[in-house]
């Protein structure tokens, strides 16, 4: 078969697949995440970086180790791998409901700069790819434990200014919110 | 090949009985000119093949003529619509229209470079180029409103996703039959090229026919922040993110030596 009928063939199979899946695909996960997380700064992972911050400390194993517990110095290990897990997964939901509120913001702004969303889509892009990265990581077990605190710091950072800027919005924002999809927005919620 | 015209007649027809019946047209204009043209070139070509046969050259002039008529009102009937979809929404239209242009001319440029050759295929291969062109904007901007979570009303999701799945199927249409079947040394026969893009439209109609055989959702109101907002919290959250990849590139590089 000649070269440009299969490629004409494979772009028109994969356009195809492209359609039914914006047009059938569940709705996205983030949203619901977003409208089932809590709204106050109780619910940040802030609160709760000073335990995470000591559970991901290494200070523990060395200790184990040296007082001649190996064992229990990798089950230890394990469990609070286990942890950091979690909690990699907690900072990303957290920098997604950052990113759903900038996409809030844009969705109702007048004029939306196109260098600036490109940015934004490109920046978060390098997020998921270096995330996916440390995670595997993490998984595979050649990650030191205690630098994903340095992550979380920069998230928490990030947080805590868009908690202010968000709050800044008032009444808008919250009438913004209605006018948003109700029904968790995609291609898939109309009717 | 009669029953199968008949069948696509009716329910164009029908398709226009709805949009008239319903009030529609005056929410979709472009897209109710779009149904009665398919009905117009149905009702034209249909003496014409009878007359002069479907593999005749005037069968194929009229045809060829008729069809780029309503792919340019194919063309106003999806931006109506996707203008329909983002009204509310100024700032998200904005890029959207900047995003079909684009990708527009990005694919026809692919499409020329691609199409060189052989120019006794030429109608073909424009035809298969505008269709991809189609295609690959109004996905690009399908996936565009996915990404901002805009909700698209069950109405006009089923008429763009129509559109889109059509022009997919065109396509394939056009690569298998032609490019294909010319490789093979032999033109393929106009009537079997009528019945499968006959059919798979007959469909698309059907569908289109049940979603607008109810009432059209009503607009939606437009709420609009202050470009100051935009332009403060935009800048701010980029370089944090920013600042957070960074971070995370550290991260990588410290570890490197460890492994």
């Amino acid at each position: 078969m000649n070269y440009s009928v299969a490629v004409f063939a494979g772009i028109g199979l994969l356009l195809l697949l492209a359609i039914a899946w914006l047009a059938f695909s569940e709705t996205r996960r983030k949203t619901k995440v977003i409208r089932n997380g809590h709204g106050g700064r109780e619910g940040l992972h802030i609160s709760h970086l000073p335990q995470i911050k000591q559970a991901l400390a290494n200070s523990d194993f060395m200790y184990l180790k040296e007082q001649g517990h190996p064992g229990l110095a990798k089950r230890i290990r394990t469990e609070r791998r286990r942890i950091a897990l979690r909690y990699l997964t907690c900072l990303r939901v957290e920098f997604e409901r950052l990113l759903y509120l900038a996409r809030m913001v844009a969705v109702m702004s007048p004029h939306v700069p196109v260098a600036q969303e490109i940015q934004g889509l490109r920046l978060n892009l390098e997020f998921s790819y270096r995330y996916y990265l440390i995670f595997f990581r993490l998984v595979s077990g050649i990650a030191p434990l205690e630098d994903i605190g340095n992550l979380s710091d920069m998230v928490s950072a990030l947080t805590v200014r868009m908690e202010t800027a968000m709050s800044e919005l008032g009444e808008q924002a919250a009438l913004g919110a209605e006018f948003l999809p109700h029904n968790g927005g995609g291609l898939d919620t109309g009717g | 090949m009669e029953i199968l015209w008949a069948a696509s007649f009716i329910v164009q027809l029908a398709l226009c009985g709805i949009l008239i019946k319903l009030r529609h047209f005056r929410r979709l204009p472009f897209f109710t000119a779009y149904v009665c043209l398919n009905v117009a070139q149905s009702l034209v070509l249909y003496p014409i093949f009878r007359y002069y046969g479907i593999n005749s050259h005037a069968a194929s002039l009229v045809g060829w003529w008729s069809e780029a008529i309503t792919l340019l009102a194919r063309l106003f009937a999806t931006v109506e619509i996707l203008h329909l979809v983002l009204i509310s929404y100024r700032g998200i239209w904005g890029l959207a229209w900047r995003l079909l242009a684009g990708t527009s001319l990005v694919v026809l440029v692919c499409v020329c470079l691609a199409s060189r050759e052989r120019p006794d295929l030429a109608l073909m291969r424009a035809d298969r180029g505008y269709h991809l062109i189609f295609a690959a904007a109004l996905i690009s901007c399908l996936a565009l409103i996915r990404y901002y979570s805009i909700r698209v009303e069950n109405a006009y999701k089923v008429l763009l996703v129509g559109f889109c799945f059509y022009s997919c199927v065109k396509i394939l249409l056009n690569t298998i039959l032609y490019d294909f079947s010319y490789q093979q040394h032999h033109s393929p026969d106009a009537f079997i090229w009528h019945i499968v893009v006959v059919f798979p439209y007959l469909i698309v109609v059907l569908f289109w026919g049940v979603a607008l055989a109810h009432p059209l959702p009503e607009k939606r109101k437009e709420v609009v922040l202050p470009p100051s907002i935009y332009q403060r919290i935009s800048p701010e959250i980029n370089l944090q993110l920013q600042a957070i990849n960074k971070q995370l590139m550290n991260f990588w590089k410290i570890e490197e030596p460890q492994q």
